[in-house]
C-alpha cells in the first residue's frame, strides 16, 4: 500500500495543538483522525449539549469496536450490553481495516451529526472524500470494496440499534415547549433569561437505555442534605461554603473552574473533555487500532450511562442551583463565576461523567497513569498534568464549586455515582 | 421652507399634508417586489452562506435612498430609486460599476469628502472602495486612495472620523479562512483598520485577536465624544474568543476593553448589531443577533460621575425582545438571526425593531421556515410582535435588510435579501395621524455626513436621541436621512452634537417634513 502522500494532505489539519495528529497512515491514526473532527462536531453542533455528546461517543466508539474486534476474533460486545444483538460478520477475503475504520466512521458520524451545519457537512465530506481517496491508493479494489461495505454493514446495525435508546431524536436543542414548575423553595428554577432555557434540558433522558448500567436499577447519587434555610443546617452550611470560596477565588482556582467548564457549543463539552484526554493519551502511546477503539468505545459508553443515571437523578430531586438558593438567602447580589447550566443541580452531571470515565480509564490504563490534558489548547487555556485519573476526576468535581454552580454534595455523590457506573462498563469482556 | 432663526440652517425637503385616518398601533405593510423593478438574488454556495447585504443610500442627490444589494455570486445591483412622494415604490436597475460578483455586502460612507457617497464592497476575495463619481456611477479606487483589499471573506464593515483626520478610518470584519475544508474551526482571518495617511489610506492594522466577525459598529457607547467598536463574532468558528469592544482612540494602537474596565465575556452566534437609546438615559442600547437567542444589552451601570464602565446588562428577555423562535407557522425551533435594525414604523415616538431570519442553509434544528420579526415598542419599554398583523411575516431565508422612508412620505419603508430568492420590498402603508420628522445632517469637509453626530428631539417627557453610524447590521446600513416619529406632535424641538463636540441650540422645527440640517 501507498500512502506516503497522505502526510502532505493532512499536516496542516492536524498540526492543531489540541490533538497532534500528523497522518492517518493505520487504523488507528485513522480513527482517531475521524475522532478529531468528532470532538469539532460536537462543539458546533446545536443539540450537542453533554447528554446527547455522551450518547454519540458511545455509539460511535461501539461501532469503531466491532468494525476491529471481527478482525481478530476479540469478543464483541454484543449480549453483552443491553439490547445489542450480533454484529454482521466478515465474509471471507482480504480487508484493509484502514479502510474499514473509515467506511465506519464515515457512515456513523455523518448519521450521529446528520443534523450539523452546513460547515460541519463540509467538513465530513471532505473527510470522507480526501481521506478514503488517499487510503484506498494501492489497495486492491476488491479488498477496498469489500472492506467498505463491510465498515457500512457494522455502522448500519450500531445505527439501527441506537435508535430505540431513548435519545434518537431531540427536539428544540433538548428544551420541551412546555414545563410546569414544581412548587416549593427546594425545586430548580430556570436561572437564565434566554426563553428557551426557561424549561429544562432533557428531563426525559434519565429514561434512556444504557449501554450497561442496569436499565431497571440505575445507579444513584443518593439523597442529597436536606432543604433548608436554618444557618446550622447542612443545606445552608453548603450554599454558605459556594458563596465564601465564591468571594476568596485564587487565580489558580478561577483557572480550573475554566479548564473544567467545557460548556456546550463552546468546547467538546464534558463527555468530550474526557474522550479528548483519552485521545491525547491514545496518541502519545501510538495505541494500536483495536486498544483505541475499546478505550473510545469504553469511555463513550461510560459518560453515556452517566449521563443517564445523573439525569434520573436530577428530574427526581429537582434541586435548585446555588444561584437560585443563595440570592434568596444570602444575597441578592451575588452572581457565580460560570454560566449556570440550564437543569436542576443534584447531582453534578460532570462529576458523575468524571467519575465514570475516571473509573474506566484507571481500569485500562492504570490507576497511576499519569497525563497532560491539553483539551482546551486552541482556546489559549493552558494544558494541565495529572498524575492520575482520579485525581483528575476529582478536580473536574472541585471546578464545580468553585464555578458556583453545585453545592459540595452535587459533587461528591456525583463522583461517586460516576465510578458505580464505571464498574459495569470495566466488567464488560472485549479485546480478548 | 426656510428656518433663518436658527443657527442651524433647516432646509426642508419634504412637506407631509395627507390626512389620516385614526392612528393604528400596528403599521401595515405592501409588499411591492413585484412592481418594484427591485429584482436581485443573494446567491451562492457554502462561500456565501452569511453577508447578503443592502444599504440604502442616495447616489444622484435628489433626496431618494438608492439601493445597493450584494448579490453573492451574482453580480451586485444599484438600483435607482424613481418613487414619487407618498406614491408605490419604484425602481430601476441602473449599470453603475458596482456590478462585481463575490459580493457579501456594501457600505456607503463619503471617504474623499466630495459630497458624493462612495461605496466599500465587502467581497469573497478582495474587498473594493468604490469611488462615487456622481449620478450614480462608481470606479475602482483602491490604488488611488491606498487601499489594500486583502483577500479574506468579509462581511462586517464600520467607519468612523477620528478627530483630527480627514480622511475615515475603516473597519473590515473577515470570517474564516476559505481554504480550510476540514478543519475550518478556529481559522478566524485578522480583521483589519484602515486607518488614514494623510488623503489615503495607510496599510490595514490587524485587529489581533479576531473571532470571525459578522458585523461591526463605531458607536460612542460611553458618550465619551469618540466612538468605540462593537464586533459582533460567530461563536461557531472561533476558539477562545468572545464579543469585542475596542478602544480606537486617535493616535494610538486599537486596545480591547478588558474585565478591569468592566467588559463581560460573552460568546453568542454574534451575527448583527443595532444600536439605539431606547430608555432616553443618553446611552445607546445595544441588539445584538444570534440563534436562538438574541442580546438587547444595555449598561449594567449608569455612570454617576460620567463615566462609564464597559459593563452591559442582556434584558432583551425583561423587554420581550428575544425573539427565539417563529411565531407564525408550525415551525417551532429555534430562530436565525441577522440583520436587526431600529426604526420608528408607526411614528408613535418609539423605536421598533426589525430582524431579519433565516436558516443559515438547511439546518434541521433550526426553523427553516423563519419569519422576519417587527417588534413595536410599546410606552412601557417592551416590545410585542407584529410581523404578521403588519404584513412582513416573510420566511425567505433572509440575511441583510434596510428600512427607510424611500418614497417621501414619513413612512419607514422596508426591503429584505434572501439567500438564493429574490430580495423583497414592502411599502409602509400605514393610514396613522401620526407627526413624523427626517434630518438629514451634514458638514463641510471632511466627514461630511457628520458621522459620529448625534441628533435629538425633544418629547414632551424625553428626548429621543440617533447616532449617526455607518456600520453593523448584516452587510449593509444606511447613509442619509435619520427618521423620526413624533406621536401627536405638531412640531418639537431639534438639535444636534456634531462629531467635534460642538452642540446646537434648540430650534423648534414643524413636524412632517425632512430638514437638511447643516453645520454652522
Amino acid at each position: 500500500m501507498q500512502r506516503r502522500h497522505f502526510l502532505a494532505l493532512t499536516g496542516a489539519a492536524f498540526a492543531l495543538p489540541a490533538l497532534p495528529l500528523h497522518a492517518a497512515t493505520n487504523p488507528s491514526d485513522t480513527l482517531l483522525t475521524w475522532y478529531k473532527l468528532v470532538l469539532e462536531l460536537v462543539r458546533h453542533t446545536a443539540t450537542y449539549t453533554p447528554p446527547v455528546a455522551a450518547r454519540a461517543f458511545g455509539y460511535l466508539g461501539l461501532a469503531a469496536y466491532e468494525s476491529l474486534a471481527s478482525a481478530t476474533g476479540a469478543t464483541s460486545l454484543a449480549g453483552q450490553i443491553n439490547g445489542l444483538t450480533a454484529l454482521p460478520a466478515r465474509v471471507s477475503g482480504t480487508y484493509d481495516d484502514s479502510l474499514v475504520v473509515h467506511a465506519v466512521m464515515s457512515e456513523a458520524v455523518e448519521t450521529f451529526f446528520g443534523n450539523t451545519g452546513p460547515t460541519g457537512q463540509r467538513a465530513m465530506a471532505a473527510m470522507r472524500n480526501k481521506l478514503g481517496a488517499k487510503l484506498s491508493e494501492g489497495v486492491a479494489k476488491d479488498v477496498a470494496a469489500r472492506s467498505a461495505a463491510y465498515g457500512l454493514a457494522v455502522a448500519q446495525h450500531i445505527e439501527k440499534y441506537s435508535t430505540s435508546d431513548g435519545g434518537h431524536d431531540v427536539k428544540n436543542m433538548g428544551f420541551p415547549m412546555q414545563w410546569t414548575l414544581q412548587k416549593g423553595p427546594e425545586f430548580w428554577v430556570p436561572t437564565s433569561v434566554i426563553v428557551q432555557q426557561q424549561a429544562p434540558l432533557l428531563p426525559e433522558w434519565g429514561k434512556n437505555r444504557p449501554f450497561a448500567m442496569p436499565a431497571d436499577a440505575p445507579c444513584t447519587a443518593g439523597d442529597p442534605p436536606a432543604y433548608s434555610e436554618d444557618p446550622t443546617s447542612e443545606f445552608y452550611k453548603q450554599a454558605m461554603e459556594v458563596y465564601e470560596v465564591s468571594k476568596t477565588l485564587t487565580d489558580e482556582q478561577k483557572a480550573i473552574a475554566r479548564f473544567w467548564s467545557d460548556d456546550p457549543m463552546l468546547s467538546p463539552t464534558p463527555p468530550g473533555h474526557w474522550i479528548s484526554i483519552t485521545l491525547q493519551i491514545l496518541h502519545r502511546d501510538g495505541t494500536d487500532a483495536l486498544h483505541a477503539a475499546d478505550a473510545l468505545a469504553r469511555v463513550g459508553m461510560a459518560v453515556n450511562d452517566a449521563f443517564i443515571a445523573c439525569w434520573g437523578d436530577k428530574i427526581h430531586y429537582n434541586r435548585l442551583r446555588p444561584v437560585t438558593y443563595i440570592k434568596r438567602v444570602i444575597d441578592k447580589t451575588w452572581e457565580p463565576l460560570l454560566i449556570t447550566p440550564p437543569f436542576a443541580e443534584y447531582p453534578s452531571g460532570h462529576s458523575t461523567q468524571s467519575g465514570a470515565a475516571a473509573a474506566v480509564l484507571a481500569a485500562i490504563f492504570g490507576e497511576n497513569f499519569a497525563f497532560d490534558d491539553a483539551t482546551h489548547a486552541d482556546d489559549g487555556i493552558k494544558p494541565l498534568h495529572f498524575s492520575d485519573f482520579q485525581t483528575a476526576a476529582a478536580e473536574a468535581a472541585l471546578s464545580r464549586l468553585y464555578g458556583g454552580i453545585h453545592f459540595r454534595a452535587a459533587n461528591e455523590n456525583g463522583l461517586r455515582q460516576g465510578a458505580e457506573v464505571g464498574t459495569f462498563i470495566t466488567a464488560l469482556k472485549t479485546l480478548a | 421652507m426656510k428656518i433663518l432663526s436658527l443657527s442651524l440652517a433647516l432646509l426642508p425637503l419634504a412637506a407631509y399634508a395627507e390626512t389620516t385616518p385614526a392612528a393604528a398601533l400596528v403599521p401595515s405593510f405592501t409588499e411591492q417586489t413585484a412592481t418594484s423593478g427591485v429584482n436581485q438574488i443573494y446567491a451562492g454556495d457554502w462561500e456565501f452562506m452569511v453577508g447578503g447585504g443592502v444599504s440604502t443610500f442616495d447616489c444622484n442627490a435628489d433626496a431618494r435612498p438608492d439601493l445597493i444589494i450584494a448579490g453573492g455570486t451574482n453580480p451586485a445591483k444599484l438600483f435607482v430609486n424613481q418613487s414619487e412622494q407618498g406614491g408605490d415604490l419604484a425602481f430601476r436597475e441602473t449599470e453603475s460599476g458596482l456590478e462585481r460578483a463575490g459580493v457579501l455586502g456594501a457600505y456607503p460612507i463619503d471617504i474623499d469628502s466630495d459630497t458624493i457617497p462612495d461605496i466599500v464592497l465587502l467581497r469573497q476575495g478582495e474587498n473594493e472602495v468604490m469611488r462615487g463619481l456622481g449620478n450614480c456611477k462608481f470606479e475602482r479606487a483602491n490604488e488611488a486612495w491606498g487601499f489594500d483589499g486583502g483577500k479574506a471573506w468579509s462581511v462586517a464593515f464600520a467607519a468612523t472620523w477620528e478627530k483630527g483626520q480627514n480622511w475615515p478610518t475603516l473597519a473590515l470584519g473577515n470570517y474564516i479562512d476559505v481554504t480550510q475544508d476540514m478543519f475550518p474551526w478556529g481559522s478566524c482571518t485578522d480583521n483589519w483598520l484602515h486607518r488614514p495617511d494623510g488623503v489615503k489610506f495607510a496599510p490595514p492594522t490587524p485587529l489581533k485577536p479576531s473571532f470571525c466577525a459578522l458585523s461591526m459598529l463605531f458607536s460612542d457607547w460611553n458618550r465619551s465624544g469618540t466612538p468605540s467598536l462593537r464586533i459582533a463574532n460567530d461563536r461557531e468558528y472561533y476558539k477562545g474568543g468572545q464579543e469585542q469592544l475596542w478602544h480606537i482612540d486617535p493616535g494610538k494602537d486599537p486596545a480591547l476593553y478588558t474585565e478591569k474596565e468592566g467588559w463581560k465575556r460573552l460568546r453568542i452566534w454574534g451575527m448583527g448589531l443595532a444600536s439605539y437609546d431606547l430608555d432616553f438615559d443618553g446611552f445607546p442600547e445595544y441588539f445584538v443577533t444570534s440563534m436562538a437567542d438574541n442580546k438587547l444589552q444595555t449598561l449594567a451601570e449608569l455612570p454617576a460621575d460620567g463615566a462609564a464602565k464597559a459593563g452591559f446588562k442582556d434584558v432583551a428577555f425583561a423587554k420581550h425582545a428575544i425573539a427565539q423562535r417563529p411565531y407564525t407557522g408550525d415551525d417551532l425551533n429555534p430562530s436565525t438571526g441577522w440583520h436587526a435594525q431600529f426604526e420608528d414604523v408607526n411614528n408613535d415616538g418609539l423605536a421598533d425593531l426589525f430582524i431579519a431570519k433565516g436558516n443559515v442553509d438547511a439546518m434541521p434544528d433550526f426553523a427553516l421556515k423563519d419569519p422576519n420579526n417587527l417588534l413595536l415598542q410599546r410606552s412601557d419599554g417592551t416590545f410585542e410582535e407584529s410581523g404578521d398583523r403588519a404584513g412582513v411575516a416573510a420566511t425567505g431565508l433572509s440575511r441583510g435588510a434596510g428600512l427607510a422612508d424611500l418614497n417621501a412620505d414619513g413612512l419607514v419603508d422596508l426591503i429584505v435579501v434572501n439567500r438564493r430568492e429574490p430580495a423583497q420590498i414592502w411599502r409602509n402603508t400605514t393610514q396613522s395621524p401620526n407627526h413624523w420628522l427626517s434630518l438629514t445632517l451634514a458638514q463641510t469637509a471632511p466627514n461630511t455626513d457628520a458621522l459620529g453626530a448625534w441628533v435629538e428631539v425633544k418629547m414632551p417627557d424625553h428626548i429621543q436621541r440617533r447616532e449617526i453610524t455607518i456600520g453593523g447590521g448584516q452587510a449593509g446600513g444606511n447613509l442619509g436621512p435619520s427618521h423620526f416619529g413624533l406621536g401627536d406632535l405638531a412640531q418639537a424641538e431639534v438639535r444636534v452634537i456634531w462629531p467635534d463636540g460642538t452642540t446646537g441650540a434648540w430650534e423648534m422645527v414643524n413636524a412632517d417634513a425632512a430638514y437638511r440640517l447643516q453645520k454652522p
